[in-house]
């Protein structure tokens, strides 16, 4: 079904929270308008156009959520992905991507040309191949009676990191610490919290020195001297995650000049 | 001697073997255990020649009663020995996994005594893991080639993924540099492997929970560069062994010489990096794109060709394919032209259900193409219609065979090497005095030139 939206030059304003968004979206529909902004709380107020507080109310938000619900599971996994994103303008992007799946359906999920879809795909992307990488590279220590870790990725990618850790350490009591956003994953008792903190308190334990020199000295054995391609080991571990990798850390402090920049 | 210093012996023992891939297993966590598999398996680091670090990769000892020619664990070679009580592997494992540094354990053996005593050895230890410390995470475990099938049984029931290393792709060259392993030691244990692998298959299918044998299926690797085979030897070698073993995986480790010996190249001999890629693209054509060895590489012209992909020798070599149409073609045509991948063929045919394809559209969906412009046509207009053959030739070249990189002397002294992974010629030519840089700029035109008379 058809419902035509004109480009408005007002912008939302809202909390800055999934339902927020939702309600943002529900503010759209009814007032058959496209917004020229969607701004949560954390971009400044910059904008040239009028704004428009879009208050949070939970039985708006369920009722869009209950029309997601509809669009299947491969278009509910885009909007949550790409709502996770920390990129300015992504609510706008994820705005015009569910307008066009509501009026196309579930078949808007293979649509792949159109330029709204192409866009959110790829921002859900973007935070999926991050939130891959984690998974990959995090590396937790033993801190106090838990296991514990500081990552800084680009995108608040805590959730999607849940399931897999959850279902890898079952019985593991763990927290991840998200220090770009300031906020944590605490899997305690087999209940998952998300908390806001600023630094993560017990340092790691005394002993972990001893592991993380064992996985080193692992990880330097591995490498064949003949087949050195450093370009290589860049291309599939970007160097920004290296500050969350201890073997890389030790990679850098040993290749400092004279060395191979390959 | 310390536990550091002996993972270090035998994860240097170990480093040779290729395979290090957790995948072909999907098994979530469960309540009371430790760990879960996921189905395309998962990196943990990466050392810095780029290859993937997914699984402990270490052998229980490296005490070899064996002397084959081409191994560094060889009896004869003076190196370091050490041995793992499978105890102490077995709490490493567990605080690597813990940790998020692996995915689990690959475990091999250099062959201590007989192989059934060392096979024994190794279910000992994934035993302890799998029983004692409820261990879900992914295993790896080299079958040793000459161990009773009951042994080979009680590991598959063990482990997620078996292999048994095939080593050279011929027999004459196994007896040549191998003479303690023969053709029919290595391929028993195979059969088996992929007979029961089968079997257990059928009895999950039927019943929930029974035993799963090898659930991630078997691999197999073969050094290349060592003995004179030609590429589509092993090419068609490998296609019989996927066909026939059911194998996951063939892996090619390009030869490194190591020990001396007067039946083996030089040890100034540098490893053919390349012609390994090649033949893992070759391998991928294979596995995903429906091509088979025969197509690939005639008698005529039994090697790849350095400076181009196999599947853009392949379309310039079979010009009455194309141009392919993206709007009708169907997908295994699409997966035929190069620059499309599975990804891209499967987004193309998704697409084109709501509407027509251009290039613009194409781009969108992140299709790339820098090569499959020359290919395609998009509702019968060809994008590339106009192009001078030089230039087509100059965008099918492969780049990776010019590579080049830095190597830095001191603080500020710089110099320009070729890339491990470039062109016989690039790094001959190097060798030679030319300038780095120089040298692969001179073979680039040279094989554009070559190309281009070619089309």
């Amino acid at each position: 079904m058809s419902y035509p939206a004109y480009v408005s030059n007002v912008s939302y304003c809202y909390d800055g929270s999934f339902r927020g968004f939702l309600c943002c979206v529900f503010e759209s529909y009814a007032h058959r308008e496209l917004p020229a902004a969607i701004q949560p709380p954390q971009e400044g107020q910059t904008s040239l156009f009028g704004s428009r507080e879009i208050a949070t109310r939970a039985d708006r938000a369920a009722r869009v959520a209950a029309g997601l619900h509809r669009l299947g599971a491969e278009i509910q996994a885009c909007v949550t992905s790409g709502f996770l994103a920390d990129e300015p303008g992504k609510d706008l992007i994820l705005l015009r991507f569910l307008r066009c799946c509501f009026e196309n359906g579930t078949a808007a999920a293979q649509m792949l040309a159109r330029p709204e879809i192409a866009e959110a795909l790829a921002l859900a992307r973007r935070v999926d191949n991050e939130s891959h990488k984690y998974i990959e590279f995090l590396r937790f220590e033993q801190r106090g009676e838990m296991l514990g870790t500081v990552i800084h990725p680009r995108h608040r990618i805590l959730p999607l990191l849940r399931g897999h850790f959850c279902s890898r350490l079952p019985e593991e009591d763990f927290m991840i610490f998200d220090a770009t956003h300031g906020l944590a994953m605490l899997r305690k008792d087999k209940t998952v919290r998300y908390l806001q903190m600023q630094h993560y308190a017990p340092a790691p334990d005394a002993e972990e020195e001893n592991w993380q020199a064992l996985w080193i000295r692992f990880f330097r054995a591995l490498a064949i001297k003949e087949r050195r391609n450093e370009r290589c080991q860049r291309t599939h571990a970007p160097k920004r995650y290296w500050q969350d990798m201890c073997e890389m850390q030790a990679q850098k402090r040993t290749t400092q000049p004279p060395g191979d920049v390959l | 001697m310390d536990l550091a210093e002996k993972l270090e012996i035998l994860a240097d023992s170990a480093k040779y073997d290729v395979a290090c891939t957790s995948s072909g297993v999907e098994r979530p966590g469960r309540a009371g255990q430790l760990g879960s598999c996921r189905a395309p398996g998962i990196c943990h680091a990466f050392t810095p020649d780029g290859r993937c670090v997914s699984l402990l990769k270490v052998l229980l000892t490296n005490c070899c009663s064996y002397d084959c020619s081409y191994c560094v664990n060889r009896r004869t070679q003076q190196r370091p020995r050490a041995s793992f009580d499978p105890r102490e592997l077995a709490e490493l494992t567990i605080g690597f996994y813990r940790r998020n540094y692996i995915e689990g354990l690959f475990l091999s053996s250099a062959v201590a005594g007989s192989p059934d005593a060392t096979m024994e050895r190794m279910i000992e230890t994934l035993r302890i893991l799998r029983q004692e410390y409820r261990f879900r995470g992914y295993i790896h475990a080299k079958a040793i080639p000459g161990a009773d099938p009951l042994l080979v049984e009680r590991l598959g029931l063990l482990a997620d993924r078996l292999s048994v290393n095939i080593e050279l792709p011929s027999e004459a060259s196994l007896n040549r540099l191998a003479p303690d392993k023969g053709k029919a030691a290595i391929l028993r244990p195979m059969g088996q492997i992929a007979r029961q692998s089968a079997a257990s298959r059928r009895d999950l299918a039927v019943y929930r929970h029974a035993p799963a044998f090898a659930p991630a299926g078997q691999s197999t690797q073969m050094i290349i560069g060592a003995t004179p085979e030609t590429d589509r030897h092993i090419l068609r070698l490998s296609e019989s062994l996927y066909k026939k073993y059911a194998l996951k995986r063939v892996f090619y480790s390009a030869y490194l010489p190591v020990v001396a010996d007067e039946r083996l190249p030089a040890l100034s001999v540098q490893p053919p990096l390349l012609r390994e890629h090649r033949l893992y693209q070759a391998d991928w054509l294979l596995r995903y794109y429906h091509f088979s060895a025969e197509e690939l590489l005639s008698p005529e012209q039994p090697n790849f060709d350095p400076y181009l992909d196999p599947k853009c020798s392949w379309a310039l070599a079979n010009p009455e394919y194309f141009p392919v149409e993206v709007n009708t073609a169907p997908r295994p045509v699409l997966l035929r032209v190069p620059g499309i991948g599975p990804k891209s063929a499967l987004r193309i045919v998704q697409a084109r259900r709501s509407q027509r394809l251009g290039m613009p559209e194409l781009k969108r969906m992140g299709v790339v193409l820098k090569r499959a412009q020359y290919f395609i046509t998009c509702s019968g207009r060809a994008p590339a219609l106009r192009a001078a053959r030089q230039e087509v030739a100059a965008a099918l070249i492969d780049p990776k065979a010019f590579g080049v990189g830095v190597r830095q002397l001191s603080l500020d002294d710089f110099c320009a090497v070729p890339l491990p992974d470039s062109a016989p010629r690039v790094q001959a030519l190097a060798a030679a005095g030319v300038e780095a840089r120089r040298a692969a700029e001179q073979t680039r035109r040279e094989a554009i030139e070559c190309l281009t008379r070619r089309m």
